[in-house]
């Protein structure tokens, strides 16, 4: 559940983020926030942004800490399942992609990509509060 | 060096979305076994190259239990796996037959206590950690087709349900709900009591 | 060696202390430094490319800053970061972790009025309003920040020392049907489930329900 998501976060965000050092690069909040997207456009970004956690950023976090690899685990199967839920929705044709989504998710490519892969998926890693914050605000 | 025999009947206990790994013992006269664990969810048999990952409360441990229940923290099927050691000796690993989905964890009625304060109506509910919700059904005895409900997030000690008219006896039976798996447990016993006005006394 | 040693210790411990979103920057002086250290204070949005100096907290001799203003968009997070200096030598910049003003804020206890009558009492909460520039600015309430907000309530029986709790998400209870004559002490706190934030329980505000005509 979402919940256990930002319980397995709570648990690691201090040790994720201090492993990122890049202050002037985010990958989900600028140049253009979550938090400007259409409510058409949310549930097509959530699925996209859940895909894109699971395809490309857990994989890449492996630490040199068996707990916080644990709570990474912890995360990313909770991924699984929520995405699972999700896709119900998008099954149900409740999940439209409009041209902005698709803008904003190119957006967070190129900005994913604009780093080497490991920096890139820890900093995705700690941009977690980001995501589940503008999650829960527009639920 | 002869190999080790690897951990047998590798089964897990899982109550109230609490999980235990327990398997038989390695005997081998004269040597003292070390067991260790390790897990591994959907997303490390689809997505990261079927790794698994070592609990660390069970590496090397002597007992033949072994709590998973930190990192069961998904509502996704999981593997596990034991091997033995005995001083340089290591055995190939057991490894559970099938894999676990906490969602088939076996659930509980919940115990509580009604309690009547007066003409209030009061429940004192078990505490059984964070993922846990409870409905709660009352009605008042005579009119079991107006049964009144409320769901309870959190527990803390003594709940207030209502008042109750004076003299009257009034029910209550509940159930948990784990949101995460979107299961419930049978209801508890009902439990009776009377509100003040009259003699206050315990019915079943 | 004859090397000029110019860096002074570092400031220790910065950190944002949060309350309802007033949002201050606090560290302890480097060590073994008497008074005369002075510092400077700059912050920076997460993501966005640059620095920025805060005016009034520039040659401070005092431990904090405030930068409510300038965090005070929670959608954002940002970091912070202070120099401490002292008769020419100067220390690193240390920074704070990252801070997300949605998550990392403590929340006050809610306002608590209670009344009586013969035999109820009414309960009126009121949840803490959301730092803000001004008095003449518009408040907003932490409820419009936290929808998910709820409160839970006890209520003490000063009589017979018993305590039930309440869970509500509107904001007024009225407790009916209880003893005339007696004392009751009523406490409640602010909980927000998703993301897990906890109040503490205001103090006790005691009442007596009227006495029996």
């Amino acid at each position: 559940s979402v919940a256990e998501i930002r319980a397995g976060f709570a648990a690691i965000k201090a040790n994720i983020q201090a492993r990122d050092p890049i202050r002037t690069h985010s990958i989900l909040s600028h140049p253009r926030s979550l938090h400007k997207v259409k409510s058409s456009d949310r549930c097509c970004i959530t699925h996209h942004l859940f895909d894109f956690y699971v395809d490309k950023v857990f994989k890449h976090c492996k630490t040199e800490d068996s707990y916080v690899n644990r709570k990474i685990s912890s995360i990313a199967n909770s991924f699984l399942s929520v995405r699972r839920k999700l896709g119900q929705c998008h099954e149900q044709n409740q999940c439209m992609c409009g041209q902005e989504s698709t803008e904003k998710f190119k957006q967070i490519l190129a900005n994913y990509e604009g780093l080497n892969v490991t920096s890139a998926a820890m900093k995705s890693l700690g941009e977690l509060d980001i995501l589940l914050d503008w999650m829960e605000k527009s639920r | 060096d002869a190999l080790l025999p690897a951990p047998q009947n590798i089964s897990i206990l899982s109550t109230n979305m609490k999980h235990f790994l327990t398997w038989s013992p390695v005997i081998i006269q004269g040597e003292t076994m070390r067991y260790s664990v390790e897990f591994q969810g959907e997303y490390e048999r689809e997505y990261a190259n079927e790794s698994w990952i070592p609990i660390s409360e069970c590496s090397l441990i002597t007992g033949t239990v072994c709590n998973i229940t930190e990192d069961i923290s998904a509502t996704v099927a999981y593997n596990l796996r034991v091997r033995a050691d005995a001083g340089a000796r290591r055995s190939e690993w057991g490894t559970l037959k099938g894999l676990f989905n906490r969602i088939t964890t076996s659930l509980t009625p919940p115990v509580l206590k009604v309690i009547a304060d007066g003409y209030h109506l009061l429940v004192d509910l078990e505490d059984m950690g964070p993922a846990f919700q409870f409905l709660v059904l009352y009605w008042k005895k005579g009119q079991e087709r107006r049964v009144q409900q409320k769901v309870v997030k959190e527990v803390r000690s003594v709940v207030h349900l209502d008042t109750m008219e004076a003299g009257a006896d009034y029910c209550v039976r509940a159930q948990t709900y784990v949101e995460a798996i979107n299961r419930s447990s049978s209801f508890s016993q009902t439990q009776c009591v009377r509100a003040q006005g009259d003699k206050s006394m315990w019915l079943v | 060696s004859g090397e000029l040693y110019c860096s002074l210790l570092n400031p220790r411990n910065v950190r944002f202390e949060s309350i309802n979103m007033k949002n201050v920057l606090h560290w302890s002086a480097p060590e073994g430094t008497g008074n005369g250290v002075l510092y400077k204070v700059k912050y920076s949005i997460y993501g966005v490319g640059k620095w920025i100096r805060k005016p009034e907290c520039r040659n401070i001799n005092r431990t904090w800053c405030d930068l409510s203003s300038e965090t005070s968009d929670y959608e954002e997070q940002y970091y912070a970061s202070v120099k401490a200096f002292l008769n020419g030598m100067f220390s690193d910049w240390v920074e704070t972790t990252r801070f997300n003003p949605l998550t990392d804020t403590k929340i006050d206890p809610p306002m608590v009025s209670v009344s009586s009558t013969e035999k109820s009492i009414s309960i009126i909460l009121t949840a803490p309003e959301k730092w803000k520039r001004s008095p003449e600015e518009e408040s907003v309430s932490l409820l419009q920040v936290y929808p998910g907000l709820q409160y839970n309530v006890s209520v003490l029986n000063k009589k017979t020392k018993k305590r039930w709790f309440f869970s509500i998400s509107n904001h007024t209870l009225i407790v009916p049907r209880l003893e005339p004559g007696t004392a009751y002490c009523v406490s409640a706190q602010i909980h927000v489930t998703t993301p897990l934030l906890d109040s503490g329980f205001s103090k006790e505000h005691c009442i007596a329900t009227l006495k029996d005509k």
